[in-house]
């Protein structure tokens, strides 16, 4: 190859061709260092939505009131019985247990996995999906085996003058 | 002095962490174990300042 481009044309007159262009664009150690710190802070920006959202379901924001629905009277449920209703709409199944004399829980009983019904089982004290042997702490509602891995909503009962109430849903899943 | 490469494997130790974190983040989130979120939400926004701490120290040894 000729020489004939490679030359500088005038001695001093030419204020740029002491300019070294070459390797500019080199990602080098530094610059792959701020890069990494850069990814460090888009991780750290974008971390920030999920914490919020999680903190707000956390407060019990979004527990949601519905008109109070009677479930069943006090008499007609023994203690470690079950009872299936519906709340709130008429094609939400939910499942009230009594735990104790005073505690009661109840769910709604759509499988958090497939949405199969959940059953009481008294004498195991858990909760069981048929469909693929998931099981529910029965205190808590949360998955302890099997597919599921949600807990199943929480219905906030209430107990007044000999009977029991639904009142509210931890989170309504329709 | 020798230009070191400790700070950037220390940084590329991070981002795995990061990524890590963030994983677990979503899944905990969608399976409503919220106090988990928040832990890693918190571990995530952490990790950047210590990622800027090592770059500090880094570049200045030398480049
Ligand atoms: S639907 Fe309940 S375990 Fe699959």
């Amino acid at each position: 190859m000729s020489d004939k481009n490679n030359k500088i044309p005038f001695n001093e007159n030419n204020y740029t061709h002491n300019i070294n262009r070459n390797n500019e664009r080199k990602l080098d150690r530094r610059g792959f260092m701020k890069t990494l710190v850069g990814a460090a802070g888009v991780f750290a920006v974008s971390s920030l939505p999920w914490g919020a959202i999680a903190a707000k379901e956390l407060s019990g924001l979004s527990d949601k009131k519905y008109p109070k629905k009677k479930i069943a009277d006090l008499k007609s449920v023994a203690v470690g019985d079950a009872v299936d209703f519906h709340f709130p709409g008429e094609h939400d199944s939910a499942i009230l247990i009594r735990l104790s004399e005073k505690k009661f829980v109840a769910y709604q009983n759509a499988c958090t996995h497939l949405r199969c019904p959940v059953f009481w089982e008294k004498d195991k004290g858990e909760m069981i999906c048929p469909c693929h042997h998931g099981k529910f702490d029965v205190e808590t509602g949360a998955p302890t085996a099997g597919p599921p891995r949600r807990p199943l909503p929480e219905i906030h009962v209430k107990v007044e003058n000999g009977a029991v109430y639904a009142v509210g849903v931890k989170r309504y899943e329709a | 002095m020798k230009r070191s490469y400790v700070p950037v494997a220390l940084l590329l130790a991070v981002l795995m962490l990061n990524i890590i974190f963030t994983q677990y983040m979503v899944h905990q989130y969608f399976y409503q174990n919220y106090m988990n979120t928040i832990i890693a939400a918190v571990l995530n926004v952490i990790l950047f300042p210590i990622a800027f701490l090592i770059y500090k120290k880094g570049v200045n040894v030398n480049d």
